[in-house]
């Protein structure tokens, strides 16, 4: 691992960086030291056995879990925790949220709004857009992702993988600079989960810059730039999808696969 | 028998005065107890779990006439009908704010968890968040609360408030026909339920019908 | 300065007569309630109209009328009939009405919650109605209804002080009287407050533990 400081001083800038994050819980650390860097339109995939920490440190990112120490720095936005000294304030938190999207794995939709205002409530309230505004780029979102037939419905008269096409268009409404997806499809059947990964890959390939926790192998290796290998908390091994798939370096990568794979 | 009926009647007005004034104030005094019972200060909600299970631990008779007679001994003097007002209000308090708990702890925290993440205040978050769910799982709480508010406030009569219960006393006394006059004053009361009752059932038909709070 | 915070206690020992009274009094109400809230569930789905409509109007009034009117409608109705209940008695038959109203309906859900494939599965293994009933149904509403039962029971221990309006001598009878011949009513009405409170908080903790343990099992 680079020396971080040295990595600032070089000009060009990061899109989005991740450094030192740290999670723990009484004695249990979640998310030991984790750092991560992404580039515009770059889609990395972070996989590995439950437990080992992967949806903690993405939700480090946005602050939804206040880590116990390390930096999210994302475009001129940067929020730094460290132990002991004053948490970063709400503005500071608001900030870095603007800037990324978040898709849950239970979708959180929110169930008393219709599809069209859980995507426009944040565009008027957040952005101040107008009413019209939010209303009508909701619309080419929920287009966007093949369910403008929906706009009036409310969460419960969809299904599951409608809700997260919904959610996903709520997260893009925002205009992130980075989308977060927490195992956007664990809580679907796999044909339903299917239609999701779909509009996701359209997505990268137009160009999203997106971190995703998923166990979905085959997404992971088609879709994404790099896949992250996270065991125990810590990213074991990091690299091209397709040679970290076929000939993984790491010992524990090679277990995790072929667990897996053995599926 | 109409003449009793009449008499009776004109208690109303004082009757719904009390349930009204203490269903209001007692719904906004319990927000920030609610709101205090999520506090990050351990001392904080503890001393607000105490006033609330005390509160509900003390029957309402027994406040009303430590607030009526009590009070009026330390100094604090009141009419029937204030005090009436006062101990229902502060006992509704209470509940309201278990009630408030209730709904808040039955919605999703990742409703919560989507509104941070999608960069709102937690003002708004409550706002177009919190509440409008919240309220759709407590209203119908709140009205059947209404009801026994209703029918608590017949204590009112025992400090000599003139609402239904005590104008039904002192009509039972005058025409010897106690059955006859507590049997008009109890259908009073329930009539005079009906409403909430309707109100309770609609809101919560309606709610599951068009989608379920996770 | 505290024995002046503590002069209240004094009247305690004044009280205890009423504690007796309000304890016997709830006791004997929820005995009563459970076995007439056992029949107003059993009219209540009735097949006979007449009956379920009875069952019916009696849990109604038994819960939407104030507890108070139904003291007065028993005390002060009955000798209407040339019948004079003494006040404990009238206090028992008025608190029983209202506690088998509520009792039934604590009853009806509780049988509603065990779900309907569990009488179909006592059914297939050749068990009668009865027995379906007696081992595989009562079993598990049982340890549904306990804990809303018992809440029951903290309730009208609770109402007892409304007995104090048909002059039975409970806690806030007791109270009053203590409370005229000293003048010291604020004193006397907090002695009784946490008479209530010291039955009824630690009852009601023993109660949601209770209903813990019992949800374990489901």
């Amino acid at each position: 691992m680079n020396d971080p400081l040295a990595n600032a001083d070089e000009t060009a800038p990061l899109f989005l960086r991740a450094s030192g994050i740290t999670k723990t819980y009484k004695e249990h650390r979640a998310v030991d030291n984790v750092t991560l860097e992404i580039d515009q339109g770059e889609v990395v995939s972070i996989i590995g056995p439950s437990g080992a920490g992967k949806s903690t440190f993405l939700r480090c990112i946005n602050f939804l879990e206040m880590p116990t120490e390390g930096t999210v720095s994302i475009g001129k936005e940067s929020v730094a925790v460290e132990p002991g000294s004053r948490p970063p304030s709400r503005g500071d938190l608001a900030a870095i949220r603007r800037s990324v999207g978040m898709v849950f794995q239970s979708f959180n939709l929110f169930p008393h709004l219709t599809a069209l205002r859980n995507i426009s409530l944040a565009q008027e309230r957040v952005l101040e857009r107008s009413r019209e505004e939010a209303d009508e780029r909701s619309y080419q979102l929920l287009k966007r992702v093949g369910l403008e037939a929906k706009s009036k419905a409310y969460p419960g008269q969809c299904s599951g993988g409608q809700q997260q096409r919904i959610a996903i268009a709520r997260a893009l409404a925002l205009d992130p600079l980075v989308m977060l997806f927490d195992e956007p499809t664990s809580a679907l059947d796999p044909e339903v989960g299917a239609e999701v990964l779909s509009v996701m890959r359209e997505l990268a390939d137009e160009g999203m810059t997106a971190i995703v926790v998923t166990h979905e192998m085959a997404f992971a290796r088609d879709v994404s730039d790099r896949m992250v290998v996270m065991v125990d908390g810590s990213v074991v091994e990091e690299g091209e999808p397709h040679k970290i798939m076929s000939d993984p370096s790491h010992e524990r990568t090679r277990k995790f696969l072929s667990a897996v794979v053995g599926r | 028998m109409l003449g009793v009926a009449g008499y009776i009647a004109l208690g109303i007005g004082a009757t719904l005065l009390i349930t009204a004034s203490a269903f209001t104030v007692g719904g906004i005094l319990a927000l920030p107890l609610a709101l205090a019972q999520r506090s990050r200060f351990v001392l904080l909600r503890i001393f607000v779990r105490v006033v609330v299970n005390v509160v509900r631990a003390v029957p309402p008779l027994v406040w009303l006439f430590l607030v009526f007679f009590g009070f009026s001994e330390l100094g604090l003097r009141m009419s029937p009908l204030a005090a009436a007002i006062a101990t229902f209000s502060v006992i509704a308090m209470s509940y309201f704010a278990e009630i408030y708990r209730a709904g808040l702890s039955a919605l999703n925290r990742g409703q919560e968890e989507a509104s941070a993440a999608l960069g709102m205040s937690t003002i708004d978050s409550y706002r177009f968040i919190v509440v409008p769910q919240v309220f759709r799982v407590v209203g119908p709480m709140m009205a059947t609360y209404g009801i026994g508010l209703l029918k608590d406030s017949a204590l009112a009569s025992t400090i000599g408030v003139v609402e239904l219960t005590f104008r039904a006393g002192s009509q039972a006394q005058q025409t010897g026909q106690g059955l006859t006059v507590f049997a008009i004053v109890g259908l009073i009361y329930l009539l005079l339920s009906l409403p909430l009752a309707i109100v309770s059932r609609h809101v919560d038909s309606r709610l599951r019908a068009r989608f379920s709070v996770a | 300065m505290i024995t002046n915070l503590l002069s209240w206690t004094q009247y305690l020992p004044a009280l205890f007569s009423g504690v007796g009274v309000a304890l016997a009094l709830t006791g004997i109400v929820i005995v009563l309630g459970f076995f007439l809230g056992l029949l107003l569930a059993y009219g209540s789905v009735s097949k006979v109209r007449l009956v379920k409509a009875v069952a019916l109007v009696v849990v109604e009034v038994g819960r939407g009328a104030p507890l108070l009117v139904l003291l007065y409608i028993v005390y002060q109705g009955l000798p209407q009939f040339q019948l004079t209940p003494t006040a404990f008695a009238s206090a028992v038959i008025a608190f029983t009405w209202s506690a088998g109203a509520y009792s039934a309906e604590v009853i009806r859900t509780s049988i509603d919650a065990v779900p309907n494939g569990q009488s179909e599965a006592a059914i297939v293994v050749g068990m009668n109605r009865v027995d379906s009933f007696r081992f595989i149904i009562a079993p598990q509403a049982i340890r549904v209804g306990i804990p809303p039962l018992m809440n029951i029971a903290i309730q009208f221990f609770q109402f007892t002080s409304l007995a104090y309006a048909i002059t039975v001598p409970e806690i806030m009878q007791a109270a009053y009287f203590q409370a005229t011949v000293t003048f010291d009513y604020f004193s006397v009405f907090l002695a009784a407050a946490f008479l209530y409170a010291s039955i009824t908080i630690p009852t009601t903790m023993l109660v949601s533990r209770l209903e813990r343990h019992l949800a374990k099992h489901l």
